[in-house]
C-alpha cells in the first residue's frame, strides 16, 4: 500500500505519456508503416490484378474509349492491408504502400457519393467499351465475309 | 421483509464499456435472477462473409470482428481455410503466428486488468497499465505495420517477416514490461482494495465451471483444466514453454492472478519464439478452393474461439460460423451473478472481460 502511495506521489512529477496531438505531432511511426497506396501511371501495365485482390474494392479502373485505363482509388475505403501490392506484377514501381496517413474527410468533401458515382461510371465505361469492341468485331467480320 | 426489485444493467451504463444488458431481479440487494441480452452491436459479418466477400478476402473481414483479438479471428479463419485446402504451414509460419497471438493475449489481459483496477477505484493505475500496454502495442505495430488492424496472417503464411532489429525490439520492450507486471502482481496480491476486497466475490466453483461450460481465464481461475493451446496440435506450444495457469478459488482475485500469470507465461513464450525462430519461407502459394466443412478451435485471450467454415469449390463460401468465448461463457456469467450483491455487479462483470463486438458480430 505504501509503495503504491509513493509511486502515485512520484508520478505527479514525471513527464506525461501523451502528446498534444494536433499541435505537436511527434508520434514516431515504425519503419514500413502501412499507409496509403500510391500508384504510378507510367509503370502500370493495367492488368487489374490489384482491383480484383482488394477486399473492400477501393481500387477501380475507368475504361476510356481509346483503350487506355484510369486508376481510381478511395483512400477512405482502403483498409491498408497491402493485398493489392502483393498482387501487383510490378510492386514498388507501379503500386506501392507509402507511410502517409489519410486525414479525415468532412461533410463538404462528400466522399461517399463521389465514390459511388465513380464506381458506377467505371462499371458503365467497361460495359460501353465491351459493347464497342463487340460491335467493331462484328463489323470486321461482316466486311471480311463481304 | 423481502422486496423483489428488477434492476437493468445496460445496455448503456456508466460501468459498462460495451453494450450488453443484464436484467437483474434482486431481493434486498441480493441478485436472485439474471437475464442477458447481447445483440446490440450486430453487424451481419457472418452473412457478409458468405455473400459479399470471396473466400480469399474473408480473413480480412473477420479480422474486423474485434479490435482486441483481430489476430485470433483471422488466424482461426485462415487455419480453417488451409485445412480445407489440405495445406500444412511450415514451422517458421507457425512460430510467427504464435508470436502475434501471444502478444495479443498480453495486451488484451492488460486491458482487462486496467478495467478491474478502475472498478476498484484506482484510476491512476488504470492509466498506468494502459501506458505500459503501449509497449506491446508498439511491438505489434512494428511487426505488422498497424496498431490495431494487423492484417498479418494470410492464407498460406504471414505477410511480413521478423528482422533482427524487430527481434531486438521485442526483447527490449518485453524486458521493460516484465518488472512492471511483477509490480502489478504485487499490487494485486497485497493491496487491500485489489486483493482482500475481491476475494470471495463473484465465485464460480469448479462444478459450476464444468456444468456451465466456462472457458478461458474464467474456467482456469476455478481450477478447470481447459485451454485449447494444450488440447490442439496446430501450434507447437510445448516447444516454446507453455504452462497452464490454474487457480482454485474462482473469484475475481483468482481471475486477476490467472491473467497476470498468463501474461508472464506469454512474455516468456514470445521471447523463446523470437530466439528460436526456425528458417523457412514466410508465405507459400496455396492452390484450389475450399471444399467441404471443417471446424477450428483457437485459444483467444478470453477463451476458446470456434470457427466453422463450409465451402463447395466456389468463390463464395456456404457458411462461416463464429462462436466467440464471451458468448459461450454467458451461462457461467449468469451463474456467478446469482447470489452476489448488486453493488458488486460492475466489478464482477469487468472481471469477466466481456467482448461485445465479438459476441454480437
Amino acid at each position: 500500500m505504501l509503495k503504491a502511495l509513493i509511486q502515485a506521489f512520484t508520478n505527479l512529477f514525471k513527464p506525461v505519456h501523451t502528446v498534444k496531438y494536433p499541435f505537436e505531432e511527434d508520434i514516431v511511426r515504425p519503419k514500413d508503416y502501412r499507409g496509403l497506396i500510391e500508384h504510378n501511371d507510367e509503370e502500370c501495365v493495367f492488368c487489374d490484378k490489384c482491383e480484383k485482390a482488394c477486399p473492400p474494392k477501393s481500387i477501380v479502373f475507368y475504361q476510356h474509349t481509346d483503350g487506355t485505363k484510369e486508376y481510381r482509388y478511395n483512400p477512405y475505403l482502403c483498409i491498408y492491408c497491402g493485398e493489392c501490392v502483393r498482387a501487383c506484377p510490378k510492386p514498388h514501381e507501379a503500386l506501392w504502400q507509402s507511410d502517409k496517413k489519410q486525414t479525415s474527410a468532412t461533410k463538404e468533401d462528400d466522399v461517399n457519393n463521389t465514390w459511388f458515382a465513380w464506381q458506377r461510371e467505371a462499371a458503365q465505361s467497361r460495359e460501353t467499351y465491351a459493347a464497342m469492341k463487340k460491335a467493331a468485331k462484328a463489323s470486321k467480320r461482316e466486311s471480311k465475309e463481304e | 421483509m423481502k422486496k423483489v426489485v428488477n434492476i437493468p444493467l445496460g445496455s448503456q451504463h456508466i460501468s459498462l464499456l460495451e453494450p450488453i444488458r443484464f436484467q437483474f431481479t434482486t431481493e434486498n440487494e441480493k441478485i436472485v435472477e439474471v437475464g442477458a441480452d447481447v445483440g446490440f452491436v450486430h453487424r451481419g459479418i457472418e452473412k457478409a462473409c458468405t455473400e459479399k466477400f470471396e473466400w480469399k478476402k474473408v480473413g480480412y473481414v473477420v479480422a474486423r470482428v474485434c479490435g482486441l483479438c483481430a489476430i485470433t479471428h483471422s488466424l482461426s479463419y485462415t487455419l480453417a481455410a488451409e485445412k480445407l485446402l489440405g495445406y500444412q504451414a511450415n514451422e517458421r509460419i507457425k512460430y510467427l503466428r504464435m508470436l502475434m497471438v501471444e502478444l495479443d493475449r498480453i495486451h488484451s489481459h492488460m486491458l482487462c486488468l486496467a478495467h478491474v483496477s478502475e472498478n476498484a477505484g484506482f484510476e491512476a493505475m488504470f492509466m498506468q497499465i494502459m501506458a505500459d500496454r503501449e509497449l506491446v502495442m508498439d511491438i505489434q505495430e512494428a511487426i505488422s505495420g498497424n496498431r490495431v488492424q494487423f492484417d498479418f496472417i494470410a492464407i498460406g503464411g504471414v505477410n511480413r517477416d521478423l528482422t533482427p532489429e524487430l527481434v531486438q525490439r521485442v526483447h527490449k520492450n518485453l524486458d521493460a514490461l516484465k518488472p512492471k507486471i511483477d509490480d502489478l502482481m504485487e499490487r494485486f496480491t497485497n493491496n487491500w482494495s485489489l486483493s482482500l476486497k475481491y476475494k470471495g466475490i463473484g465465485v464460480l466453483t469448479y462444478e459450476e465451471a464444468y456444468t456451465y461450460n466456462a472457458l478461458g481465464p474464467l474456467a482456469r481461475a476455478a481450477g478447470l483444466k481447459t485451454d485449447v493451446r494444450a488440447e490442439s496440435s496446430y501450434f507447437p506450444y510445448e516447444e516454446v514453454g507453455y504452462e497452464m495457469v490454474l487457480e482454485s478459488s474462482g473469484d475475481i482475485y483468482a481471475r486477476n492472478i490467472v491473467r497476470l500469470r498468463e501474461i508472464c507465461n506469454s512474455i516468456q513464450m514470445c521471447k523463446n519464439i523470437v530466439d528460436n525462430l526456425p528458417a523457412g519461407e514466410i508465405i507459400e502459394k496455396v492452390k484450389g478452393k475450399p471444399d467441404g466443412e471443417t471446424i477450428i478451435r483457437v485459444e483467444a485471450p478470453r477463451g476458446e474461439l470456434f470457427y466453422l467454415v463450409r465451402g463447395s469449390k466456389k468463390n463464395l463460401l456456404d457458411r462461416v460460423r463464429i462462436k466467440t468465448p464471451t458468448f459461450s461463457a454467458i451461462p457461467a456469467m449468469i451463474e456467478v451473478f446469482k447470489g452476489s450483491e448488486y453493488a458488486d455487479a460492475p466489478a464482477i462483470l469487468a472481471s469477466f472481460d466481456p467482448c461485445m463486438s465479438c459476441t454480437a458480430k
